[in-house]
């Protein structure tokens, strides 16, 4: 008997550690729940990305379900999930970009709001336009408050303007339906009964 | 013991080997144009040189959340970038180390810190090693324990009555 338990021990707890080590082997150490959710999306006052004298704040939330994608033409995922955005979009979610350039700062030299504004327009032309409006987080301060770690992340915006669901990386149809579309459901209900009362 | 210590030798060779080419590209690196590392504080002006002390301490204790294993005094990312940019912002604006570091906390979570907080999750990073070397201790003291010597009487007694048996 006491032999079979230091036999046992030890095996159990060699076990113990393989198995944690094999989960450490396939999670992804870049998946963090983000911070802003349920919360409220950052305060922010910031011009339209094609037309600086339109100035957007939090009130762009009101009343509608959003989601806010922050891009870059810089970013090759976000090409790559531009077309699947595009489609949701004409499924009849809206979405919102979040633009911010990494050249035009005095950290990573010069680029002019003309240049970054063709090349969006190029890009967009390209891969499709899911986009209502895009507001241009000129400084990333907003980013920042979101706790955004590169381009793309997802956040999905209920119509009080709080943060329900956040996704790093690109948006396909799994994540879509697997990670935002309970989400959407819950949102569209609490919709629903609020136009109702 | 003799036959382990013959493994080794025979090794030996093998390890020298092995030795020789972990440490050969080394050398090609040293040779070659080396990436000089850029102190990004450089980019800062402090008027006080504790503010700037302060600077160097909180981008060293910042983890860059993009980069995952570098602070964010060290790191190029544009988020690191951004970062120390927001630490001297907040310093400028009279926050103080602890004030930045929440700040972080708030957006990246305690990830950000590379000192993590005493929860109910990470107290093990402090309790596992503890117990470890108490369970061990105790073990070892428990294994190593000597047989108790009995009385003379009792050993008489014993070799009585093996010699009862023999007879």
């Amino acid at each position: 008997m006491k032999r079979l338990i230091w036999f046992m021990v030890p095996l159990a707890l060699f076990l113990c550690g393989t198995v944690f080590l094999l989960k450490g082997l396939y999670s992804n150490p870049h998946e963090r729940d983000s911070m802003a959710l349920e919360r409220a999306f950052p305060t922010f006052e910031l011009p339209d990305l094609m037309n600086e004298q339109i100035l957007h704040t939090n009130d762009i939330f009101e009343g509608q379900m959003t989601l806010v994608n922050v891009w870059g033409v810089w970013c090759v995922t976000c090409a790559v999930e531009l077309p699947y955005l595009t489609q949701l979009s004409r499924e009849g979610y809206r979405f919102i970009g979040l633009y911010y350039d990494q050249d035009l700062d005095p950290n990573f030299g010069e680029k002019t709001i003309t240049r970054v504004r063709s090349e969006v327009i190029d890009m967009l032309g390209k891969f499709g336009d899911p986009f209502e409006f895009n507001v241009f987080d000129v400084y990333r301060d907003t980013s920042l408050d979101l706790g955004v770690t590169g381009a793309p992340e997802t956040f999905l915006v209920d119509h009080n303007g709080v943060i329900r669901a956040h996704h790093l990386g690109d948006i396909n149809e799994r994540v879509w339906n697997g990670k935002f579309m309970p989400v959407v459901q819950k949102i569209e209900v609490e919709l629903a009964e609020e136009r109702v009362n | 013991m003799k036959n382990t210590l013959t493994f080794l030798i025979l090794l030996l060779p093998f390890y020298v080997v092995f030795a020789q080419n972990t440490t050969a590209p080394k050398e090609d690196i040293e040779s070659s144009d080396r990436v000089v590392p850029k102190d990004y504080a450089e980019n800062y002006a402090f008027m006080d040189p504790d503010d700037r002390r302060v600077f160097l301490k909180l981008t060293k204790e910042l983890r860059c959340p993009k980069c995952q294993n570098q602070n964010i005094a060290d790191s190029d990312a544009m988020i690191a970038h951004d970062m120390r940019r927001k630490v001297y912002e907040l310093m400028q604006e009279g926050s103080n180390e602890a004030q930045v570091i929440d700040f972080m906390k708030v957006r990246y979570g305690d990830f950000v810190h590379y000192q993590p907080p005493v929860t109910g999750a990470t107290i093990w990073l402090w309790l596992v090693p503890i117990v470890f070397v108490i369970a061990m201790m105790t073990l070892f003291i428990y294994r190593r324990k000597p047989q108790q010597d009995t009385s003379m009487e009792d050993k008489l007694a014993q070799a009585d009555e093996i010699l009862n048996k023999i007879d």
